[in-house]
């Protein structure tokens, strides 16, 4: 049995450093410095607005979609900015996946979801693809129920396996991280459970970032957290202290829900 | 409850209004496609696709018309389809927020009510008269041109209904943006694309102006697209004017296989987008 590793063991895959983030002239992001410890999940909590999802949608250049963002400061991984102008978002993407708050399963059949990410990574050989998906599906909880109808369409599960699958879906391609969104508020406390328990699960092949409006969650799954407010961080540190002892009023607050 | 009263009269009131409109608009509706189903059925005959133009005495069919209205449409759609659907692709993907595609909605919208005969003029004035006579590309190209913004604006409509949240979940993946809207976005789109382009082609199936510039008509059985064109709905202009009974009969028989044929198209296209809800 390996033990859990102790906190100086654990490296920093990210760093973020004075990174911030502007919607047109509306700044979202300001000026955050903070590590994403590998092999661990972070959660980022926060009131409503405070810039939790604008902040995840920066470690995988979501916002490159839209016209007149503009990032400034750097998130560091693996030697690179990830901000740079250059980077390769292809590259960048398929080694950080993203879980959004609603399912997104494409309309295809079960199978070809997972799959789907593969053929992008030009892995076509069959039994590898198949090896792979069963994986896939194994490590997101979801393989005992959808492995007789695999070839089914996949609009056609639930709510909770719909969000299984696209966990899934992200993990076919092998990420370095996953990235939740508020990935099980939609979803019923069994579908939510079976998630954090994948979660807790993966923590050993993937580190996780997680945005929660569930303190409780925050608290049961994350190694780490980051209070923000207006677009700061207020706190980061390892969960235990932020919510038992925090060093800021605001978080001392915040976590004990008398404000938000 | 005195005040609910008022309103509820102004309600029953306005229902009324409305079912009557509704109901004068069908009876109309009903009125014309018995006329066309009562004469036509008459003078239907299967000499009508079979054979070639006889003279007003004898009985002759309109197969060349036929063929040549099949063609005519064919090569429209082979032309406006991908046209359409790229540059609706376009326009509700590359060029989303972009002024200019806010513009090219605008003309398209304005060139889907544009009269069929402008269309038909336009033709003329730039495939006829500097080739030297009428001829089946330009029939084609006329109808294509009509063809176009429609696939057009429906193509723009339905991928622009299909949710953000999938294209960013595939992008998430690592996926480069044509490989997300050709495996996801069509396929999320493809039923209602799909009706676009049949109500599309059932809308130039049935038009006669811009072939009376274009194409025109031929008496022959004619696969030549260089030379005049014949088509059923020109046929069907010349026949109904004519004072023969024999070429009257054949134009009715001919306005019943248009609309059956548009009438099908119509419904396929509708029973795609239910199947699609389904
Ligand atoms: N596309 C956008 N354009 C302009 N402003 C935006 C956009 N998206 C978000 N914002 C603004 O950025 C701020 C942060 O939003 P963000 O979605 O990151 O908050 P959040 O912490 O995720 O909130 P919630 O908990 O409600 O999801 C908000 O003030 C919001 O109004
Ligand atoms: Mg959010």
């Amino acid at each position: 049995m390996s033990h859990e590793p102790a906190e100086a063991e654990l490296k920093d895959l990210i760093t973020i450093e004075e990174l911030c983030f502007f919607f047109g002239d509306n700044q979202v992001l300001k000026n955050i410095n903070m590590p994403i410890r590998d092999k661990s999940i972070t959660s980022l909590i926060g009131p409503s607005g405070c810039g939790k999802t604008t902040l995840l949608r920066c470690f995988n250049r979501m916002h490159d979609l839209y016209p007149n963002n503009h990032y400034e400061g750097r998130i560091r991984m693996e030697n690179r900015n990830i901000l740079d102008k250059g980077q390769d978002l292809i590259w960048l993407r398929s080694r950080l996946g993203m879980v959004f708050q609603k399912p997104t399963p494409f309309p295809m059949s079960i199978y070809d979801n997972i799959a789907y990410g593969l053929k992008l990574k030009k892995i076509t050989n069959r039994s590898i693809v198949r090896d792979l998906v069963e994986k896939a599906l194994r490590q997101a909880n979801l393989w005992t129920e959808v492995k007789d109808r695999l070839k089914e369409s996949a609009l056609g599960l639930s709510g909770g396996q719909q969000q299984r699958l696209s966990i899934a879906r992200s993990l076919a391609v092998n990420p370095l991280v996953l990235l939740f969104d508020e990935a099980t508020s939609a979803l019923d406390p069994i579908s939510s459970a079976k998630i954090e328990e994948m979660m807790v699960e993966l923590k050993k092949d993937v580190t996780m970032v997680v945005v929660t409006h569930n303190m409780q969650q925050a608290a049961r799954i994350s190694d780490y957290t980051a209070l923000m407010y207006l677009g700061s961080l207020v706190e980061y540190g390892e969960t235990n202290d932020i919510f038992t002892r925090p060093k800021m009023k605001m978080t001392e607050q915040y976590v004990a829900g008398h404000f938000g | 409850m005195k005040p609910h009263s008022g309103r509820l009269w102004v309600n029953y009131l306005a229902l009324g209004l409305a079912t009557a409109c509704a109901l004068f608009g069908l009876g109309l509706l009903f009125l014309i496609l018995y006329d066309i189903v009562s004469h036509g059925l008459t003078s239907l005959s299967i000499s009508l696709l079979t054979q070639d133009p006889a003279g007003p005495l004898g009985r002759g069919g309109l197969k060349g018309a036929f063929l040549g209205q099949g063609l005519l449409t064919l090569m429209a759609a082979l032309v406006g389809v991908p046209l359409g659907v790229l540059g609706g692709t376009y326009l509700a993907e590359y060029g989303r927020d972009k002024k200019f595609s806010k513009v090219i909605i605008s003309l398209c919208d304005l060139a889907m009510s544009l009269p069929s005969i402008v269309i038909g003029i336009f033709v003329y004035s730039i495939l006829v008269k500097p080739l030297g006579g009428f001829n089946g590309w330009a029939g084609s190209a006329a109808l294509a041109v009509i063809m176009v913004p429609l696939v057009m604006r429906t193509t723009e409509s339905m991928l622009s209904m299909v949710p953000w949240t999938l294209r960013e979940a595939a992008l998430a993946l690592g996926s480069p943006y044509y490989q997300v809207i050709i495996k996801i976005v069509y396929r999320q789109a493809a039923s209602g694309i799909l009706t676009g382009i049949l109500l599309a082609i059932a809308r130039v199936a049935g038009e006669t102006a811009p072939l009376m510039f274009t194409s025109f008509n031929n008496n022959y059985f004619e696969l030549n697209l260089n030379r005049p064109m014949p088509s059923v709905t020109v046929s069907i202009y010349q026949y109904a004017g004519s004072p023969f009974d024999a070429w009257i009969g054949q134009a009715w028989a001919a306005a019943l296989m248009v609309t059956v044929v548009v009438l099908f198209l119509n419904i396929l296209g509708r029973l795609l987008v239910k199947v699609k809800k389904a």
